[in-house]
């Protein structure tokens, strides 16, 4: 194993780590901590989608839904698949661990109730996801995962033509379909905008950014996101509370209402009256989201089951 | 004209993979009469997962060729798709892409 100083140095000078020997302690942490928020993440969206796709309004886009759910799952296993190789228990990881342990982004603990919430979801938060997973994909200094997400890119790329075509149609029937639409995206705009966490101003360090897992800020993802979204909403005619502005001629993209502020999950209502501080944000996340337990439960609980079953049988 | 269609579909991408329609093999015919382009069209699988967006994409383009007023798009099955169906130029894009073809 190198010593940290020389390890320091081939992550500075772009080297690619390839193996477990070549790591100090602390990057193979960081790197495990930020594979299980990607596995984590690309894993609850199964559940969550599926709740949504069983209401599909045709055979064509409930066989699109499902796609999308097989791709998601495949994601997540590539994530696990590298914990794995990296000395975790991958069984452990996604059916022995406590839903709360579960570190995806709370957008997903509130439940996607439609067709039209879950195109949007496709639609921004497989945008958030491309953002993220493209990032880590052009700066990730773990060869292995680097590598892995070529093709998981190409497949974000699929859900999000989902989800924007969808919206484009729902937005063009108009009536009580745009309706809907605006209402789903009402809630899920500024959860989407929060899933990239804390502002720059408080997060004074990143020892991702520092280990090179990934290269761009929590603001400039933010930024890249809102970036794509708000044209494409304006273009089809959906409100969203954010404008561009131009500072020393660059696009700055701003929040139209008090970021963070309160959120009712239960009812999917922001109160943009209501600012609230991170410290509230972050306790929120921590305690999870109406729908946590509920999915963690839907592929752990048979799991068990089956096993419980498949162990009498034997004895 | 027909080679323009064949031309214009060379230009709509499959939505999964880096590859357009015609080097996947999936476009089977192209007819046109005074404005009317019949296409024969078939997916790589029966539960292909953009098949309505591939659908909507043929039509898009083709209506975007000078004289094209009508589009009407029949899929077939028969014969079955095969990777054989693929050229050379598709073959070569998919490996690039990283798959076996």
């Amino acid at each position: 194993m190198a010593t940290a100083a020389e390890f320091d140095q081939m992550i500075k000078s772009g080297e690619l780590i390839e193996s477990r020997r070549e790591m100090t302690p602390e990057y193979l942490r960081e790197l495990k901590h930020t594979l299980i928020v990607s596995g984590d993440t690309e894993l609850i969206s199964a559940p969550a989608y599926y709740l949504a796709a069983k209401r599909a309004p045709s055979i064509n886009a409930f066989m699109t839904g499902i796609a999308i759910i097989q791709d998601e799952l495949a994601h997540a296993h590539i994530a696990y698949h590298i914990l794995e190789e990296l000395g975790e228990d991958q069984e452990k990881l996604i059916f022995s661990r406590d839903p709360k342990s579960f570190r995806y982004p709370y957008a997903f603990d509130v439940p996607l109730d439609s067709w039209t919430e879950l195109v949007v979801a496709n639609g921004m938060y497989d945008q958030a996801g491309f953002c993220l997973l493209g990032d880590i994909h052009e700066k990730c200094s773990y060869g292995p995962w680097k590598r892995g997400l070529n093709k998981v890119m190409a497949e974000e790329n699929f859900h999000l033509r989902n989800g924007r075509t969808w919206m484009k149609r729902i937005s063009a029937a108009g009536g009580s379909a745009k309706d809907e639409l605006q209402r789903a995206v009402d809630w899920m705009f500024p959860l989407s905008v929060e899933w990239f966490g804390l502002p720059d101003d408080l997060k004074m360090h990143s020892t991702q950014l520092e280990y090179r897992l990934k290269g761009l800020t929590n603001d400039q993802l933010r930024q890249w996101w809102l970036s794509t979204v708000v044209p494409y909403c304006e273009q089809i005619g959906i409100m969203v509370p954010a404008h561009k502005e131009t500072r020393d001629g660059k696009d700055v993209w701003k929040l139209d209402y008090p970021f963070p502020c309160e959120f009712d999950s239960e009812e999917k209502r922001w109160d943009f009256k209501q600012p609230i501080s991170w410290d509230d944000v972050l306790v929120r996340w921590r305690n999870r989201g109406p729908r946590n337990a509920e999915m963690v439960a839907m592929f752990q609980e048979e799991f068990h089951k089956f096993r419980k079953t498949h162990h009498n049988g034997e004895s | 004209m027909s080679q323009r269609l064949w031309t214009a579909l060379s230009e709509v991408q499959d939505p999964e993979m880096p590859i357009n329609l015609v080097d996947l093999g999936v476009i089977y015919g192209i007819d046109e009469h005074d404005g009317v382009v019949e296409v024969d069209l078939t997916f790589t699988a029966m539960g292909c997962p953009a098949s309505d967006f591939i659908l909507e994409d043929v039509r898009e383009r083709l209506l975007r060729e000078e004289g094209v007023r009508e589009v009407r798009v029949k899929v077939v099955w028969d014969p079955p798709w095969t990777s054989a169906r693929m050229t050379q130029a598709g073959r070569d894009a998919l490996e690039a892409w990283g798959l076996a073809v």
